[in-house]
């Protein structure tokens, strides 16, 4: 092998490599890639904490759906619980909002409402099979749904009024609008 | 100041708020169970570095675990289970990553830079020393004379090179 293939081949190693570390280098480790945007919403049938009943996503197909992920041993979901509660007073005739309790108690989630209620439905999601169908990698995660049951995307994190009035105005426009 | 630390780590544990741990679901027959365990292996625990849902104590693999469990019991294929968990985490939640397209350089990159290394060593092993080069007869009857003995054989090789 000839000097000159040497130096090609060492060349295309390094360039190879460099490639590949830029590549991981300028992803964030943590962050969990989410496949469902744009995918059906995955079907669930919900109790309610209060007791009061079942909520089906079948059954809200034509009204947009914010569902939000939540546990009280989170303290993000604490920050976000009043702009959610400000989002549904703002929103709620355009979408309808949902919590689900995430790897929580009833016990405790139920003594968290009465201190700080919420006007939306808050669901339990037994074994968080519900939160797993939606690929949740941690609280607080809201996903936004259209009227035709699609998924138009996920917040990771506590939203922001900002944040929530964004999607939420994504949400309610017709899909050609939003592409 | 030391014993201010454990005391310090004792009550910050005591009033943090943790996640309540849940009951997994119940292990199934020991053949489907370890079906479920090896399943747990292959994928990550979407809250952990580079744990598998089998092997991380967080609540989120608890609940990745039950789903796997429930997905066996209702008879999923291995492949079925894994292309659940793949579309809605990505490949990011195969520990293993499948072998095709660029994931084939992870697979054979490390093979193939062995086989480079050992290609290196074993050509450098078998290159014999460099003899000095036969200087021709012209340019042998324009060096001085010298006795036999005089020259060394690194100084006839520079002579070789010079001639060139």
């Amino acid at each position: 092998m000839s000097w000159r293939w040497s130096v090609l081949l060492a060349a295309a190693a390094c360039t190879a490599l460099v490639v590949i570390l830029a590549k991981g280098f300028g992803k964030d480790p943590h962050q969990v890639p989410f496949m469902l945007a744009g995918k059906p919403a995955p079907a669930f049938s919900l109790q309610k904490l209060d007791g009061s009943g079942k909520v089906t996503l079948s059954e809200l197909k034509g009204h947009p759906v914010v569902i939000n992920f939540w546990a009280t041993w989170c303290g993000p979901c604490k920050v976000e619980h009043p702009v959610l509660d400000w989002g549904y007073r703002q929103y709620g005739r355009q979408a309808e909002f949902l919590g689900v309790v995430f790897e929580d108690t009833v016990e405790n989630s139920r003594a968290f409402l009465k201190q700080s209620p919420t006007p939306f439905p808050q669901l339990v999601d037994p074994q968080s099979q519900t939160a797993v169908d939606y690929g949740v990698a941690g609280v607080p995660e809201t996903y936004f749904i259209d009227a035709q049951g699609t998924i138009r995307g996920k917040h990771v994190g506590p939203l922001s009024l900002d944040a929530l009035t964004a999607r939420i105005k994504d949400l309610v426009q017709p899909v050609a609008q939003a592409r | 100041m030391g014993s201010a630390l454990p005391l310090a780590i004792l009550l910050s544990t005591a009033l943090a708020d943790f996640a309540p741990q849940q009951a997994g679901s119940e292990p199934l027959e020991p053949a489907l169970e370890a079906r479920v365990q090896r399943l747990g292996k292959q994928l990550r625990c979407a809250v952990c570095q580079g744990l598998s849902i089998s092997d991380s104590p967080a609540s989120m693999a608890r609940a990745q675990l039950d789903k796997v469990r429930a997905m066996v019991s209702e008879g999923k294929s291995d492949e079925e289970i894994r292309d659940y968990f793949v579309a809605r985490y990505g490949e990011w939640v195969l520990l293993q990553p499948e072998a095709h397209g660029v994931n084939w350089l992870v697979w054979l990159g490390p093979v193939a830079l062995l086989l480079i290394g050992f290609a290196v060593i074993a050509r450098q092993l078998q290159k014999k020393p460099a003899a000095a080069p036969q200087a021709s007869t012209e340019q042998q009857a324009k060096r001085p004379v010298q006795a036999p003995g005089d020259e060394d054989e690194y100084l006839a090789r520079v002579r070789a090179e010079l001639d060139r």
